[in-house]
């Protein structure tokens, strides 16, 4: 598993004693979770999304970016949890990713953008021989708030 | 001379040679007295030998150099064309293959001189008694002058070719009472500046004699494009031991051999008059060495790592029609722009433009697609050597038949569709033809026959290979894949023997009892089967056990846009391209037959199996039960099925976009395209259905 390692981060600000890192914080109910801004390409509304049959359930299917077919997974039943409830906060998070391509990922809502110091963020261990895919690399304490960092490798990865 | 811009141009152009020499060569080897074939050898490999000269690769030139030697011998007749000589020379065409592979990935021609084969080609040429050796037997005749070394290799200006205008000139001079030398000077390697020593040698020369020809020419030398060693041709009234004795005095030359250059025989009767041109022919070529600037030749290496691009070369009636098309396409969009400013058009003029532009699209995709197309020919044309190599590999007796080469495929099809084929032909050579031996016990004749077949199927293009050897075991088959644990005992009883032949294409699958480098390795027909899924083709074998099979590969014509019918089922679109549909047929529930418990309709005198769409696609039909089913009829290779859908939509044109690997999961889509309000259609894959 390659879960733990923590993605290969830029120092946005030289001058501070630690680096920082930007995350896009997202809802999911009543948790927020972070993902690193680097691998975002865009965010754009909720839109018809196109069913692709004989899919795992979580892959919603695929939508029209610009003239390119993108397919998008929905985040909350990726996590096994409730179903998305579409509302007018409900937004598709288009990610980059090296591994995997480009794919989207819905999200209850996109709340800000934080900026967060390397010691602000707390690693998170887990036991390796543990069935279930951790999705959570590290938290990050944004004031009183907890963030969860997200490790969109697996995210991304199929089960 | 900057180069680099030709780079592309030569690569293409080698390429194209060298497959034009190994279909020739093969020909040769059958027709050996065949003067056209060998002409347009000689032809080849001498315009081969121009390009690599200009382009300043001096290996390749060499090599192609003595290769012409051989050829020509054989052109006049005086050397016989064996087997030994033909692999002598299909190996040089290797090496030259291995030279443009080096150019097109590093910029160079490596450094491997293969100097095994130049000789191997050198001792044709002397056995065969001739050419090349009537120089290097007047050589020794000289031998007292051409102090010492009369080793031919080495006396390079013998292999100066000449024109016939300087041979007219030469001759003249000759006429005149000057003797005519040739010079070859080799320049001690540490040497610094080679072009400045040669400039000198080249004024020690022209002190008592007239240069006439230089190899390679004063302008490359000039431009340091030679390695250590240049020949002249020259004219003189002096002795050669003076000439000889002038070039050496220059510092750090090695070695200056010469002798009396022999005109060819034939050339004596034509005495030509000319003398002017005697003048200033040497002026010319003496001309540059005036401006000598060594130091041009550091600009040459700097020059960094070319991206070669791929390419393709397309007939310049076909751009002139898309040029056209282009233009119609711009007097639509200002039509518009002006009926749209135009308040007092009418609808219907709105509309009649669109038409107008909707035609020149169409056109405009069309040529488009033709100038991506490029027959196979340039991919199948490598085999009939292979088949040969192989057939002495294997010790089996072999033909490959081929037609169909002048069919078209995408470029990117093309490009992709080598491997595959190359693999299924050792197969055949390999596994499918018997040995002669066996072969004479059942009767065929000994020699084993391949065909490879291309043709165009509608929207498809197939491309077969067929054997006639012993065909598949499928009880080897069955037997084997048990052993591998791919299938158990029970599965395997229930199979089918087309289903058992299709597990030749499971991965680790080896049926050959022996592994040889040909085939056998396993790795190969899953390889096949993916190659051609990913070009979204398919493959599929025919066999017939004692009489061989047939492996058929079927392509799409082109990649990018296809026409399709768009149907709904159950409120979704989905697009069914139009090339694998026969009709679309209505169809009332009661006509509807069970067989086997599975649905079938009877139509015009063929029973044929359908399969609901909404089920397939795990979806609620929209229609009711009791309600006239709208069936499309699709065909995969000689099937037919019928496909359910709710509602037709029409015929569209549709641009294929890939789904990514990510969902690439889902077998029975082949793709999405994007519709006219943005929405994604999904491509359904008739064959997959099937």
């Amino acid at each position: 598993m390659e879960e733990l390692k923590t993605v290969e981060m830029n120092p946005l600000d030289e001058n501070s004693e630690y680096e920082t890192f930007q995350y896009i914080v997202i809802k999911l109910g009543s948790e927020q979770y972070g993902i690193d801004i680097k691998y975002i390409d865009n965010i754009v509304r909720m839109q018809h999304i196109t069913r692709v049959p004989k899919v795992a359930d979580y892959l919603k299917g695929v939508i029209n970016l610009r003239g390119e077919v993108i397919p998008v997974m929905s985040l909350r039943l990726k996590m096994e949890l409730e179903a998305d409830e579409i509302t007018k906060a409900t937004r598709i998070i288009i990610l980059k990713l090296e591994q995997h391509g480009t794919i989207g990922i819905m999200v209850d809502a996109v709340k800000e953008v934080v900026t967060l110091r390397s010691d602000e963020i707390e690693k998170v261990t887990y036991d390796a021989k543990e069935d279930k895919i951790n999705f959570v690399n590290g938290i990050g304490k944004n004031g009183n708030e907890l963030i969860s960092i997200l490790d969109l490798n697996a995210v991304a990865i199929e089960k | 001379m900057d180069v680099n811009q030709y780079l592309e141009i030569f690569l293409d152009e080698t390429k194209e040679h060298l497959e034009n020499l190994n279909a020739q060569i093969l020909r040769l080897e059958q027709e050996p007295e065949d003067v056209d074939t060998i002409n347009e050898i000689f032809r080849a490999a001498h315009s081969m030998k121009g390009m690599a000269g200009t382009m300043g690769y001096k290996r390749m030139q060499t090599l192609t150099h003595d290769m012409e030697n051989v050829f020509s011998e054989i052109r006049n007749g005086t050397m016989k064309v064996s087997s030994d000589l033909i692999d002598t020379l299909f190996q040089c065409l290797d090496a030259l293959e291995e030279y443009n592979n080096n150019i097109q990935e590093e910029a160079n021609e490596g450094t491997n001189d293969n100097q095994a084969l130049i000789s191997k080609l050198n001792n044709y040429l002397k056995a065969s008694g001739k050419g090349e050796a009537v120089p290097k037997e007047s050589a020794p005749a000289e031998a007292a002058v051409s102090s010492a070394v009369s080793d031919g290799a080495e006396e390079k200006w013998q292999d100066i070719k000449l024109g016939e205008s300087e041979l007219s000139v030469l001759q003249a001079a000759k006429d005149g009472g000057k003797n005519i030398y040739g010079l070859t000077v080799f320049i001690n390697e540490n040497c610094f500046l080679k072009a400045a020593r040669a400039f000198l040698v080249y004024k020690a020369v022209e002190e008592s004699a007239e240069i006439m020809v230089s190899n390679p020419s004063a302008q490359d030398i000039e431009d340091e494009k030679f390695e250590l060693d240049f020949s002249l041709i020259i004219i003189s009234d002096d002795t050669l031991d003076n000439i000889l004795q002038a070039v050496r005095s220059v510092s750090e030359i090695d070695k200056a051999l010469g002798g009396v250059y022999e005109l060819p025989a034939a050339q004596d009767t034509e005495v030509v008059e000319i003398v002017e041109t005697a003048e200033q022919k040497p002026e010319a070529a003496g001309t540059p060495q005036n401006q000598a600037a060594p130091a041009k030749a550091a600009d040459k290496k700097g020059s960094g790592k070319p991206v070669v691009n791929r390419t393709v070369r397309v007939d310049i009636e076909k751009l002139d029609v898309l040029m056209n098309l282009v233009s119609e396409l711009i007097i639509a969009k200002n039509s518009l722009v002006s009926a749209s400013t135009d308040e007092r058009s009418s609808n219907s003029g709105f509309n009649e433009q669109i038409e107008y532009l909707e035609s020149v699209t169409t056109n405009l995709h069309e040529s488009v697609m033709k100038v991506r197309m490029v027959p196979i020919e340039s991919v199948v044309n490598k085999f009939p050597r292979m088949i040969r190599d192989l057939s002495k590999k294997l010790d089996k007796k072999m033909e490959l038949y081929m037609s169909g080469e002048e069919t078209e495929l995408d470029r990117t099809v093309v490009d992709e569709i080598g491997d595959p084929l190359m693999h299924l032909l050792r197969n055949a050579a390999d596994h499918g033809l018997e040995s002669a031996e066996v072969r004479r016990q059942k009767g065929k004749p000994e020699v084993g026959s391949i065909f490879l077949e291309a043709y165009q199927d509608g929207n498809n293009v197939v491309i077969e290979v067929r054997d006639d050897g012993g065909g598949i075991d499928v009880e080897a088959v069955k037997q084997k894949a048990i052993d591998r644990e791919i299938i158990t005992q029970e599965q395997s009883e229930s199979m089918s023997e087309k289903d058992i032949i299709n597990l030749l294409f499971h991965a680790g699958f080896s049926t050959s009892k022996k592994i040889t480098d040909i085939s056998g390795r396993g790795v190969g027909l899953d390889v096949v089967k993916s190659k051609i899924e990913s070009l979204s083709g398919e493959v599929e074998v025919k066999s017939k056990m004692g009489e061989g099979s047939t492996w058929i590969i079927r392509l799409p014509l082109t990649l990018a846009i296809i026409q399709a019918l768009m149907v709904i089922v159950g409120g979704e679109k989905y697009a069914i391209s139009l090339g694998s549909i026969q009709t679309i047929e209505d169809v009332s529930p009661d006509e509807i037959k069970l067989v086997q418990n599975r649905e079938v309709i009877h139509l015009r005198g063929s029973v044929i199996p359908i399969i609901r769409l909404s089920e397939e696609l795990d979806i609620e039909s929209s229609k009711a039960p009791d309600e006239n089913l709208v069936v499309v009829i699709v065909k995969k290779g000689e099937n037919l099925a019928g496909l359910v859908v709710d509602e037709l939509m029409g015929q569209q044109e549709i641009v294929i976009k890939s789904l990514g690997k990510y969902i690439s999961k889902c077998k029975i889509i082949s793709g999405a395209t994007i519709l006219g309000d943005g929405e994604v259609a999904l491509i359904l894959d008739a064959n997959a259905l099937i």
